[in-house]
């Protein structure tokens, strides 16, 4: 077992940010969210945390550990506490604190929304229920997958947790900066679409004052991404395209 | 009730804050500052070309006084943040026209390789007369 101290950063409203330590008992298999849980079922109960699926499917559990954004379900303890210390909690960084560790995440989604990307999964092959539960004597039936699947990159991996807004320094500074998810959606989109006007109206978006070009390439996005989305690689794919077609233009 | 939001000079603090940070974000940091630091020396370097103003008694003494190992230790360090400066732009320039993006961290690594060469040379060149 592993006797750990969170320190845990806490905050409701009209009161003062602070922190609160709370000592832990959790095995050493355990992952943060874990110690998390026993926090709030041993000492407190109006500490407020995002979690649901623990396994790095939905992306609610992200926050800052010892100051670097992580998902605390696939966090282990042994990999963040250095067996002297506490281990520092804090909410994500650039987003509103609605509560201790609990973020306002309507900013995050209202910049996904704006590339018309599909917060939910619709946009997905839909498996046919036959894989589930194939009736007898019927195979299930195969899928397929549009033409323009071919071009579909790792972006799709996106939970949407908002780390890479949380560990972008730019953000801090420009609260309107789309960031790096939200300029991922707008190439994934790009990528997604043979409409040349929604095309133009994706690449205005990315071209405009809080686009593309207010990155300042600090890669920490790409370094803190859970799901290996590339969020700045694809911004910088973004003005490359955006380049090329100025040069087009110009060359007519 | 409101949501809690740092205050403006507190989020500008997150420019700097390498804690437990990956390279890419010291070379924007780095970069920040070598800016700020190349702005504000322009700005001394017209007051001190201003000084031919007064002719060449207040020439002469400046000169005297930029040879001080104080005035020179200085003009390395605005050597070396013109040196990171300058090749960290060709890096953010190249990584901007989608080129090396995977190899960002090798490419500031090369950056500083060089910065550290060269700025040895200069040292040098500088206090071995």
């Amino acid at each position: 077992m592993l006797d750990v101290t969170l320190e845990i950063f806490r905050y409701k409203p009209g009161e003062e940010p602070h922190y609160d330590t709370f000592a832990v008992q959790v095995a050493e298999t355990a992952y943060v969210i874990d110690a998390l849980d026993e926090a709030w079922a041993l000492y407190d109960h109006s500490l407020t945390f995002r979690h649901a699926c623990h396994h790095s499917s939905c992306g609610s559990c992200a926050l800052r550990i010892n100051g670097i954004e992580k998902l605390a379900c696939i966090t282990r303890m042994t990999d963040v506490w250095d067996g002297v210390h506490p281990i520092r909690l804090d909410p994500l960084r650039n987003f509103p604190i609605v509560s201790d560790l609990v973020v306002d995440v309507s900013g995050f989604f209202q910049r996904m929304s704006a590339s018309h990307m599909q917060i939910t999964r619709d946009a997905e092959p839909i498996l046919p229920v036959s894989v589930d539960k194939p009736a007898l004597g019927v195979q299930a039936e195969a899928i397929s997958l549009p033409e323009n699947l071919t071009r579909f990159n790792r972006f799709e991996n996106c939970i949407e947790c908002g780390i890479c807004m949380s560990a972008c320094p730019t953000m801090a500074t420009d609260e309107k900066f789309f960031g790096p998810a939200g300029l991922a959606a707008i190439y994934r989109a790009c990528q997604q679409t043979d409409d040349p006007t929604e095309t133009a109206h994706l690449l205005a978006l990315a071209d405009g004052e809080h686009g593309v070009w207010r990155c300042h390439s600090a890669f920490e996005c790409i370094e803190a991404c859970p799901q290996a989305v590339d969020p700045a690689g694809k911004i910088m794919a973004l003005r490359q395209e955006l380049i090329a077609r100025r040069f087009k233009k110009s060359g007519r | 009730m409101e949501p809690f939001k740092h205050p403006g000079f507190y989020r500008v603090g997150r420019w700097f804050d390498l804690r437990r940070r990956k390279a890419g974000m010291w070379a924007y940091a780095l970069n920040r500052i070598t800016g700020i630091g190349l702005v504000v020396y322009l700005y001394l370097h017209l007051v001190v070309l201003s000084l031919l103003l007064g002719g060449p008694g207040s020439w002469n003494a400046f000169v005297s006084l930029a040879r001080s190992p104080l005035v020179l230790v200085l003009d390395v360090i605005l050597f070396a943040g013109a040196l990171i400066h300058g090749l960290n732009g060709v890096r953010v320039a190249l990584t901007s026209f989608s080129r090396g993006v995977r190899v960002q961290k090798g490419f500031f690594s090369v950056v500083m390789v060089v910065t550290v060469v060269t700025l040895a040379f200069v040292a040098l060149k500088v206090f071995g007369g």
